[in-house]
């Protein structure tokens, strides 16, 4: 190792110092540098742990402020459904009403006479029955203007609504409707007893029923046995009242025209007189009975008789 | 079984489409259904034809058989025949229509044979109440000729009757006279009413062109009509004339009805009318008579072109000239007694 001469020349030791002085320069300027970077640095640091504390605090506040509008609007709901619950009852409430006034309306139809509003005036339902059971409807369609007028209809046009409406319409159309119902009823009833009869005593019917279109003159010939020989009836039932469910006139004759025993003509006497008080069907019925009576020969088919000759 | 008769069973039988002879035969009941089921169908017509007369033969089928089936062919083919309309009236005050089928059968029966001697009448009633009468016109010294009958359809207990025009034309007083003597009527009177469609004749004279009606038990509403203003137009146009075009659509829907119209097809109007005239010294103008004009519309389907005509705006113009025509015609029978659609003016 060289030992530091004293007595060297200035130049060897000089530069050596100045080289030294000039590392030492540098070393302090990189040192205060990396100071100066170093509290920068430190600086941005604490800026951005500010920054973050903000925003943290800013998160906190609005979370908290959403829940407490979450509460809010809870509470909100809270209050409101009982409102709402009412409302609900309120609407059920009146669809009930509303089904039950529908209900009625239709019911209407029962009494026979129904109508409803329409824009132009009034839809008239006439609704037939005889005993009991429930025929067809017949319905007229009604305008309501000076003179009043019917629209259309579903009357069948063997019913004379024209000569009714031309007496009644224009001054009493209650008397109009009543009529009007009274011939429609009069005629469902024929209908329904001539139905009843060919469908239900074709058994003692020898040939077809003959009717007409309004059911007022029926003509048959009938048996009272369905499988034996016995005289062959013949009936024809005239209703010359159209508002009348029983015939006006009845002829009952025996087939052969040859003279009958006293029993025959009893017999076929007391035939036409049933057939002008009791309908067609409730003949036809006691006419069946009488033969089980026969047949059985027991005694406890009168009452059945008497029961619903009663009963009418 | 006579060569005549034969020959008209054959006849009627080669008219029948293939795909109706079955139906046709059923409805007719003279064959039994054994006898029915030994034909084959499939084979060419005229061998069908063969062997139906031949099992016709065997059945010994009358007259009166062929002249069943020839309604029968015609019912099924109601529009190749054009209807006219016949109103019958009572006297005032008559009793009841106690109508008896087999009174009326006769009493037409012999009303006719006793002015014609030679006349073939045949009935068929059917379960609208409707009675079919179908009648071959002879004179005193010919037979009647089977291939050009008449056919009248009467709805006992009314007063309606549609007959089947005809080219013998002089045979139509002595079948009014029949008709009206056998039901019990005094007078009869043709209808200005013509159509090939008997439905929409029915509808007509019955009124019962519209049967729907308004009660508590229907849950549809009914329901508003467009008026044919689309809503997908621009909002920005506005109809001048909405009220009146509103106005002509409720008309056209209370005249008309949402249901099918009856198919007239044309429709005839009598007027007679005084001529206008601004001038002074017209000749027409001055005229004592009123002149007599005859309007007739006529379309394939009258009712309905009227119905489309709303729409088109010309409706107003149609409508106030059916009003002036209904108001003016006198000595004629009131024409919206025959077409009752019509609003009154």
């Amino acid at each position: 190792m060289e030992q530091a001469n004293p007595l060297r020349p200035d130049g060897e030791s000089k530069g050596g110092v100045l080289a030294h002085l000039e590392r030492l320069e540098t070393q302090v300027s990189r040192s205060r540098k990396q100071s100066e970077e170093l509290q920068s640095l430190q600086a941005q640091e604490g800026a951005l742990g500010t920054k973050i504390h903000k925003l943290r605090h800013l998160r906190d506040e609005l979370r908290a402020a959403l829940w407490h509008r979450r509460g809010n609007v809870k509470a909100c709901i809270a209050n409101v459904e009982p409102n709402r619950t009412v409302e609900v009852n309120e609407e059920e409430a009146l669809e009930e009403k509303l089904e039950n006034v529908k209900a009625v309306l239709q019911a209407y139809h029962f009494t026979g006479l129904s109508g409803k509003l329409t824009s132009r005036g009034v839809c008239v339902c006439i609704n037939t029955a005889f005993e009991g059971n429930l025929l067809d409807s017949y319905f007229v369609d009604l305008v309501i203007q000076k003179p009043l007028r019917i629209h259309h209809h579903s009357v069948p046009v063997f019913i004379p609504l024209e000569e009714i409406a031309a007496k009644y319409l224009q001054t009493n159309i209650q008397h109009f409707l009543f009529s009007l119902c009274e011939y429609l009823n009069a005629y469902s009833g024929r209908k329904y007893q001539a139905d009843r009869l060919q469908s239900d005593f074709a058994a003692l019917l020898t040939g077809p029923l003959q009717r007409n279109p309004l059911c007022n003159l029926l003509s048959f010939t009938y048996k009272l046995d369905p499988g034996g020989q016995s005289f062959l009836f013949c009936a024809r039932l005239l209703y010359k009242d159209l508002t009348a469910t029983l015939p006006t006139d009845v002829t009952v004759t025996c087939q052969g025209g040859e003279a009958l025993s006293t029993s025959w003509e009893e017999q076929r006497a007391s035939h036409e007189t049933l057939f002008c008080t009791k309908p067609l069907h409730q003949v036809f019925a006691s006419f069946a009975r009488r033969e089980k009576l026969d047949e059985s020969g027991l005694l406890i088919d009168c009452f059945h008789c008497t029961g619903n000759t009663s009963a009418k | 079984m006579d060569e005549t008769v034969a020959e008209f069973i054959k006849r009627t039988i080669l008219k029948i489409p293939m795909n109706e002879l079955t139906t046709i035969l059923k409805a007719w009941d003279f064959l039994s259904e054994n006898q029915l089921q030994t034909v084959n169908f499939r084979q060419r017509k005229e061998s069908v034809v063969q062997h139906l007369i031949h099992l016709c033969e065997e059945k010994r089928a009358s007259l009166n058989d062929a002249a069943l089936l020839d309604i029968i062919y015609t019912q099924f083919h109601q529009h190749q025949k054009v209807w006219d309309v016949f109103q019958m009236s009572k006297g005032p005050g008559e009793d009841v229509d106690l109508f008896d089928m087999k009174q009326f059968k006769n009493s037409f029966k012999k009303i006719l044979q006793r002015a014609l001697k030679n006349v073939t009448v045949s009935f068929r009633e059917t379960e609208e109440n409707a009675i079919w009468i179908r009648i071959a016109w002879g004179t005193q010294y010919t037979k009647p000729n089977q291939y050009k009958p008449t056919y009248v359809v009467y709805y006992p207990q009314t007063p309606y009757a549609f007959k089947s025009s005809s080219t013998l034309r002089r045979n139509t007083p002595l079948l009014g006279q029949a008709l009206t003597i056998a039901s019990k009527h005094h007078q009869i009177v043709k209808m200005d009413l013509r159509s090939r469609y008997l439905d929409s004749l029915k509808a007509i004279v019955f009124k019962q062109y519209n049967q729907t009606f308004e009660t508590h038990n229907s849950t549809t509403p009914l329901q508003e009509r467009s008026l044919g203003l689309d809503i997908n137009m621009d909002s920005r146009i506005i109809h001048e004339n909405k009220v009146e075009k509103e106005r002509v659509q409720r008309i056209t829907q209370e005249t008309f009805g949402d249901y099918s119209q009856p198919q007239l097809e044309f429709a005839q109007y009598k007027l007679e009318t005084k001529f206008k005239s601004d001038l002074n010294g017209s000749i027409l103008a001055e005229r004592e008579e009123p002149l007599r004009c005859l309007i007739k519309f006529s379309s394939p389907h009258l009712l309905e072109a009227l119905k489309s005509l709303a729409p088109a705006a010309l409706f107003s113009r149609i409508q106030k000239l059916l009003c002036y025509s209904a108001s003016h015609s006198q000595g004629t029978q009131d024409p919206s007694s025959y077409i009752p659609l019509y609003p009154r003016c």
